[in-house]
C-alpha cells in the first residue's frame, strides 16, 4: 500500500547538497508495524514527511493505496493527508488555545463535516482514549503523556490507514511513553499501517519490522 | 470547512490576545470614526443648504439681465442696454405654465419711521412675492395687486426692520419714509433669519415700479417665475427663452433654474466633502498597517501551529481564509465600533454646536462598514499568503 | 548601561525584526508626511490669497454704495443700489485730502462687443487714467487711457489679452475700431496682465473713459471708487474723510461702506490658516492610529521577549534600565518614523509647488515643529504602557516561561 521507488531527497544547503534520502526503495504493507531508527541527521524524520506527503522527493516514485502521490496537485495532497494519514509529533504540537475536544476535532472541521457528526466521533475518540473526562481542558492543563493521547486521537479521528509517529515518546518519560505506545499497538491491532521513527532500541525490538537507516539510505531491514 | 467552524476558529484566535486585538480594532475604528464623522458633517452641510434653496419652492425659475455668466453672478446686474421690464413680467405672466411672477429689484436705503431712522435692504417686487418664494406675512397683509404701473405708496417691513422701528408696537397702519418718500405700512414679514448670508428679515418690500423709481433705473435685476407642478422644466425654459428673445429681439439674459443651482452647490459641496473625507482617510490607512502589522506577527507566532494545520491536510486555500478572516473580522468589528463613536461623536457635536448640521445617511453607514471590511481584506492578503505559502515541514519544526 | 549601548540594545531589537519595524516606520511616516504636506497646501492657498490681494494695489481705500446695519458690508450691499447715486462729483469732491494719492472711480456692465461679423460678450469697465497704477496692471502693448478730464468722452478703448485673441484672431487689434454696445471705440492699448485679481478677469475685461461709459451704459452711478493712500499710516484718515465727505454731499445720510483690502484680506487669511489648522488636526488623528499600533507591537514585542527579559533582570538589570530600554526602543522607531515622514512631507510639497508654481506650498514652520514632537511624544506615551509591563515582570516566571 506504501512502496516507495528509487526515492531522493536532496537539500541545498549553501553550494552543498546534502542527501537527507539517497536512493529509498520501500514498501509497506497494510496493517504493518514498522519502526525506523538510525544515527542522528540520517533521514528518518525526511522519509516520515516524505510518506506523509508533507515534503516533496527530489526524484523517484512514490504509490499510497496504488495511487501516484508524484502526480497530485495540491488539493488532492491536502485530502490525501486529511482522509489516509495521521501525524504524531514528539512535540505534541496541540492548539495552545483550543481544548482537547477541539483539538481532536480539527482534521473534521478541516473535511467539511456536520458538527453533530463531529461531536459523535470525538466523544467515541475520547472514550476510547480515556480522556472524556479531559475534553474541555487546554494543552497547558494536561500532563505530556495526555497531550500525546489526545494528539494520537486527533492524528486518528478520519481514520486513516496509515499512522506515523517522530519520536512520540521523545519528550515522555518512561511511564507514559510506555502507556503512549500501547495506545499506538492497540490502533495497529484494529489494522492501521503504523510507522514509528524511535530511537529506542527496545521500543524497535517491539515492532515486526524494523529499518535501519545510515546516512539517508536504508542499512537494514528486518521482519521478525 | 464550514462556514461556522471558520468563525469559530477565527474568533477564538482573534480572542486569544484580546488587547492585541483590541488595539488593531481601535486602529481602524479611530480611522472610520474620523471620516464618519467628516462625512457626516459634509453631508450635514449638504442637506442645510439644500433645505434652504427648496424653501423657496423647487419649481422656480430666475431670469437675470446679461448673458455671460461667470461663476453664475451675471454681469448684466450692473446695467445692460437692453433691460429685463415690469412689462417682461407682464409678459412672461401670462405664459400658461406660469403660477405666479415675481419681479425684483433690490437696492439699499434708508428707512425713517417712529423717530428712528435705519439703513437696510430694500426690495421692490411685486404681489406675489409670498407665495413665489413661501414667505408669508405674520401681520396685516402683502403688497396688493395694484396697478403694476401706477401702484399705491405702500410698504411691507421685514420682522427686524419692525423690531428695530416700531419695537413691540403694532406698525400696520403707520407712517414711513423710504429713501426720502412717504409710505403706509401694510404689513410685516414672518421672520425668516440670514439664508446663505442674506438677512432676510433685514428688509422693506415696496411695490416694484416704486422701487425703480426711487433707486432711478429701468430694468429690473430679476425676474422669477413659479410655474405650475408637474410642468416639464425643459419646456418652461424654452417658453421663457421663446418669449423674451422675441421681445429682446436677442438672447440678452440668463434663465437660471433652481435644479442648476442645486446641482452646483451639490458638486462643490460633493467635492469638499470627498476632500475632507479622504483627509479622514490617512488615518484608515494607518488602521490599515496596524492590521498588516499584527497579522504578520501573529503568522510568525503560529508557525507551528500553520504546519500542523497542513499536515492534518489543511489546504492552501484554508490557511489563506483562515488568516484572511481574523484580519477581515479585526477590521469589521473595528468597523461596527468607530461607526457607532463617530455617529455618537457626530451628534454629540451637534448638540453642543446647533449651528453645525450633522447628517449620518444610512448609505454612509454602509459603505464605510464596506470599507472597512474591504481594508481588512486588502491588509490581510500579505500576511495570509505568507502563512499559506510557508512549507509544512519548516513550519513544523519551528517552535 | 550608558546610553549608547541602550539605543544599540534597542537598535538591535528593531532589526531584529525588520517586517514590523518596517511598518511601524510606514506608518509613522505617512502621518507625519501627511500632517506636512497637508499644512504646506493650506498655508500655499493662504499666500496665494494674500497675494492676490496685495495685486490689487498697496494702501487700497474702496467706498461701494450702500451700507446695511447687520451684515455691515455683507452680500447685500455688494450687489445693492441706493436711491442717492455715487457720482463722479463724489469721487472728485474725494481727492481733496492731502492723503489721497491716486483715485480712480468704476463703472462696471456688461456689453455686445463687436468687430468686423465677430462678436461676443464682454465686462466693461469705466475708469481713468490712474486705474492702472493703483492696480498695478501692466500693458502689453499701446497705451492706457490717456491723462483727461473725467467728464470728457472719449471714443478709445483698452482691451484685455483674451478678448483681442477672440475678437481679432490673428489681425492687428491696434488702431482697429470695435463696437460696444450702440457706440464705437479705437483699440488704443491692450492689457498683459494675467488676469490675477478677485471678481473680475482682466483677461475678458474692456476698459473705457468713465464718462463713455456712464452713457453707454445709461447711468449716472459709479459701482465702486478706489483710493490709493500715500502711506499705510493714513489710510484711517482717508477712510473718516471719506466717509464724512459723501454723508455731507449726500445731506448726512451715510449711505457708503468704505473698506480697506486688509480688512479683506484679514478675514481670508483668518479662514484659510483656521483651515489649516484643522486640515493638519484632521491629518494628525493618524498620528494618534500610529501611536496605537506601536503601543500594540511593543506589547507582543515585550511578551515575545520574556524570557530575555528575564534573563537580563537575572543578569542584575533594574526596572528603570528595563523601562528605559524598552522606552528607547520606541522612541527610536518614533524619531526615524517622523524623519522618513519629514522628508517625504517636505519632498511632497516640493512636488505642489512644482506641479502647480502659483502655490507657495511650503510646510509652516509650527506644523514641522509640532508634527516631530507629536510623533515623539505618541512613541513615549503610548510605549509606557508595555515599558511598564516588563519593568515588572517576575524574573523567576519570566524565565519559567520558555
Ligand atoms: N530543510 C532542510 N535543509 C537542509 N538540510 C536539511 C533540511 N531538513 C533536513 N536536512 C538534513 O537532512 C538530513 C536528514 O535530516 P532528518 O531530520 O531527516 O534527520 P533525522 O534522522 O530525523 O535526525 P534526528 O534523529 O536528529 O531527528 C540531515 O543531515 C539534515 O541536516
Ligand atoms: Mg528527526
Amino acid at each position: 500500500m506504501i512502496r516507495l521507488e528509487e526515492i531522493h531527497r536532496d537539500f541545498q544547503v549553501g553550494d552543498q547538497v546534502v542527501h537527507a534520502l539517497d536512493d529509498i526503495n520501500l514498501e509497506i504493507g497494510q496493517g504493518d508495524y514498522v519502526s525506523v531508527m538510525g544515527p542522528s541527521g540520517s533521514g528518518k524524520s525526511t522519509l516520515l514527511n516524505l510518506i506523509g506527503i508533507l515534503d516533496h522527493a527530489s526524484s523517484g516514485r512514490y504509490f499510497l493505496n496504488q495511487q501516484n502521490v508524484t502526480d497530485m496537485d495540491e488539493l488532492e495532497e491536502s485530502r490525501a493527508r486529511n482522509q489516509h494519514i495521521g501525524f504524531v509529533f514528539q512535540s505534541f504540537h496541540l492548539v495552545p488555545r483550543l481544548t482537547a475536544a477541539e483539538n481532536i476535532e480539527l482534521p473534521l472541521i478541516l473535511a467539511g463535516i456536520h458538527a453533530d457528526q463531529r461531536r459523535r466521533l470525538v466523544g467515541e475518540a475520547l472514550e476510547t482514549l480515556s480522556l472524556t473526562d479531559r475534553a474541555e481542558h487546554t494543552p497547558d492543563q494536561l500532563s505530556g503523556g495526555q497531550r500525546q493521547r489526545v494528539a494520537i486521537a486527533r492524528a486518528t479521528i478520519t481514520e486513516p490507514t496509515v499512522l506515523l509517529a517522530d519520536e512520540p515518546t521523545g519528550n515522555l518519560d518512561q511511564h507514559s511513553g510506555a502507556e503512549v505506545i500501547q495506545t499506538l499497538e492497540a490502533l495497529n491491532e484494529k489494522g492501521i499501517t503504523l510507522i514509528i521513527v524511535t530511537h529506542d532500541l527496545k521500543l524497535g525490538n517491539r515492532s515486526l519490522r524494523s529499518l535501519e537507516m545510515v546516512d539517508g539510505r536504508i542499512v537494514s531491514d528486518h521482519t521478525q | 470547512m464550514l462556514t461556522r467552524d471558520f468563525l469559530h476558529l477565527t474568533s477564538s484566535a482573534i480572542l486569544t490576545h484580546k488587547l492585541r486585538s483590541f488595539l488593531t480594532m481601535l486602529g481602524i475604528s479611530v480611522g472610520i470614526a474620523a471620516v464618519v464623522i467628516l462625512t457626516s458633517i459634509g453631508e450635514g452641510l449638504h442637506k442645510f443648504i439644500v433645505a434652504e434653496f427648496t424653501q423657496f419652492g423647487t419649481t422656480l425659475v430666475a431670469i437675470n439681465p446679461g448673458k455671460t455668466s461667470t461663476m453664475g453672478m451675471s454681469m448684466g446686474v450692473f446695467g445692460t442696454e437692453r433691460p429685463l421690464t415690469i412689462e417682461d413680467a407682464e409678459a412672461l405672466s401670462r405664459l400658461s405654465f406660469a403660477k405666479s411672477v415675481v419681479g425684483f429689484i433690490q437696492g439699499n436705503a434708508e428707512v425713517e419711521g417712529n423717530d428712528r431712522t435705519r439703513r437696510t435692504t430694500v426690495y421692490g417686487t411685486g404681489h406675489d412675492f409670498p407665495t413665489a418664494f413661501s414667505m408669508p406675512v405674520s401681520s396685516g397683509q402683502f403688497l396688493p395687486d395694484d396697478d403694476p404701473r401706477a401702484p399705491r405708496a405702500l410698504a411691507v417691513l421685514g420682522s427686524k426692520v419692525r423690531d428695530e422701528l416700531f419695537g413691540n408696537s403694532n406698525p400696520i397702519g403707520k407712517r414711513i419714509r423710504i429713501g426720502g418718500d412717504r409710505y403706509r405700512i401694510v404689513g410685516v414679514m414672518e421672520s425668516k433669519g440670514q439664508v446663505l448670508g442674506f438677512d432676510l428679515d433685514d428688509t422693506v418690500y415696496i411695490p416694484l415700479a416704486r422701487g425703480l423709481e426711487m433707486f432711478n433705473r429701468d430694468g429690473l435685476v430679476e425676474i422669477d417665475v413659479l410655474y405650475h407642478e408637474g410642468i416639464d422644466e425643459k419646456k418652461v425654459v424654452a417658453g421663457i427663452k421663446r418669449l423674451l428673445k422675441s421681445r429682446h429681439g436677442r438672447e440678452d439674459f440668463t434663465i437660471t433654474t433652481q435644479q442648476q443651482m442645486l446641482d452646483v452647490m451639490g458638486s462643490i459641496l460633493d467635492i469638499i466633502t470627498f476632500a475632507v473625507a479622504a483627509i479622514g482617510a490617512i488615518s484608515l490607512l494607518v488602521g490599515a498597517i496596524g492590521i498588516i502589522t499584527i497579522m504578520t506577527i501573529s503568522v510568525a507566532e503560529r508557525t507551528s501551529e500553520i504546519g500542523l494545520i497542513r499536515a492534518l491536510g489543511g489546504r492552501y486555500s484554508q490557511i489563506l481564509l483562515l488568516f484572511l478572516g481574523e484580519a477581515v473580522v479585526l477590521s469589521a468589528i473595528g468597523g461596527v465600533v468607530g461607526l457607532a463613536a463617530g455617529i455618537g461623536i457626530g451628534q454629540l457635536l451637534s448638540l453642543m454646536i446647533p449651528a453645525l448640521p450633522v447628517h449620518t445617511p444610512w448609505t454612509y453607514v454602509v459603505l464605510a462598514e464596506v470599507t472597512a471590511v474591504l481594508i481588512g481584506l486588502a491588509a490581510g492578503v500579505f500576511p495570509a499568503m505568507r502563512a499559506a505559502r510557508l512549507d509544512p515541514v519548516e513550519a513544523l519544526r519551528a517552535e | 548601561m550608558i546610553g549608547y549601548d541602550i539605543i544599540n540594545y534597542g537598535w538591535k531589537s528593531l532589526r531584529g525584526y525588520p517586517a514590523r519595524t518596517l511598518l511601524m516606520l510606514l506608518a509613522m511616516s505617512i502621518s507625519v508626511a501627511s500632517v506636512l504636506v497637508l499644512t504646506a497646501l493650506g498655508e500655499g492657498a493662504r499666500r496665494y490669497v494674500k497675494d492676490e490681494f496685495t495685486s490689487l494695489g498697496t494702501n487700497l481705500v474702496i467706498v461701494l454704495p450702500g451700507r446695511n446695519e447687520t451684515t455691515g458690508a455683507g452680500l447685500n450691499t455688494m450687489m445693492g443700489v441706493t436711491p442717492r447715486d455715487l457720482t463722479l462729483d463724489d469721487a472728485r469732491a474725494l481727492t481733496r485730502h492731502r492723503s489721497v494719492k491716486r483715485i480712480a472711480p468704476l463703472n462696471v456692465g456688461a456689453v455686445e462687443a463687436s468687430w468686423q461679423n465677430r462678436k461676443r460678450e464682454i465686462t466693461l469697465l469705466g475708469s481713468t487714467h490712474d486705474l492702472i497704477k493703483i492696480r498695478q496692471w501692466k500693458m502689453d502693448r499701446g497705451r492706457f487711457l490717456p491723462q483727461m478730464d473725467w467728464d470728457r468722452a472719449s471714443p478709445v478703448c483698452v482691451i484685455g489679452k483674451k478678448i483681442r485673441q477672440e475678437i481679432f484672431g490673428p489681425h492687428e487689434a491696434l488702431g482697429q475700431w470695435i463696437r460696444l454696445g450702440q457706440h464705437r471705440f479705437r483699440v488704443i492699448g491692450i492689457m498683459a496682465s494675467e488676469g490675477r485679481s478677485i471678481g473680475m478677469d482682466v483677461e475678458e475685461t474692456v476698459i473705457i473713459p468713465v464718462a463713455s461709459a456712464q452713457s453707454l451704459l445709461n447711468t449716472p452711478s459709479l459701482f465702486r471708487i478706489l483710493i490709493e493712500s500715500k502711506t499705510r499710516a493714513s489710510m484711517q484718515s482717508v477712510i473718516d474723510f471719506a466717509v464724512a465727505t459723501i454723508r455731507e454731499r449726500h445731506h448726512g445720510e451715510e449711505d457708503v461702506t468704505v473698506i480697506t483690502q486688509d480688512a479683506v484680506l484679514q478675514t481670508f487669511d483668518r479662514i484659510l490658516t483656521t483651515l489649516t489648522y484643522a486640515v493638519g488636526g484632521i491629518a494628525a488623528i493618524s498620528l494618534g492610529v500610529a501611536g496605537i499600533l506601536i503601543m500594540n507591537v511593543m506589547l507582543v514585542a515585550v511578551s515575545q521577549r520574556t524570557a530575555e527579559i528575564g534573563l537580563i533582570k537575572a543578569l542584575g538589570a533594574s526596572r528603570r534600565q528595563i523601562l528605559r530600554l524598552i522606552l528607547t526602543e520606541a522612541v527610536l522607531l518614533s524619531c526615524i518614523g517622523a524623519l522618513i515622514g519629514f522628508s517625504i512631507g517636505i519632498a511632497g510639497s516640493w512636488g505642489i509647488r512644482a506641479a502647480l508654481p502659483d502655490l507657495q506650498a511650503y510646510p509652516p514652520t509650527w506644523a514641522m515643529l509640532a508634527s516631530f514632537l507629536v510623533a515623539l511624544l505618541t512613541g513615549l506615551l503610548f510605549s509606557l504602557l508595555p515599558a511598564r509591563k516588563a519593568a515588572r515582570l517576575d524574573p523567576v516566571l519570566a524565565l519559567q516561561r520558555h
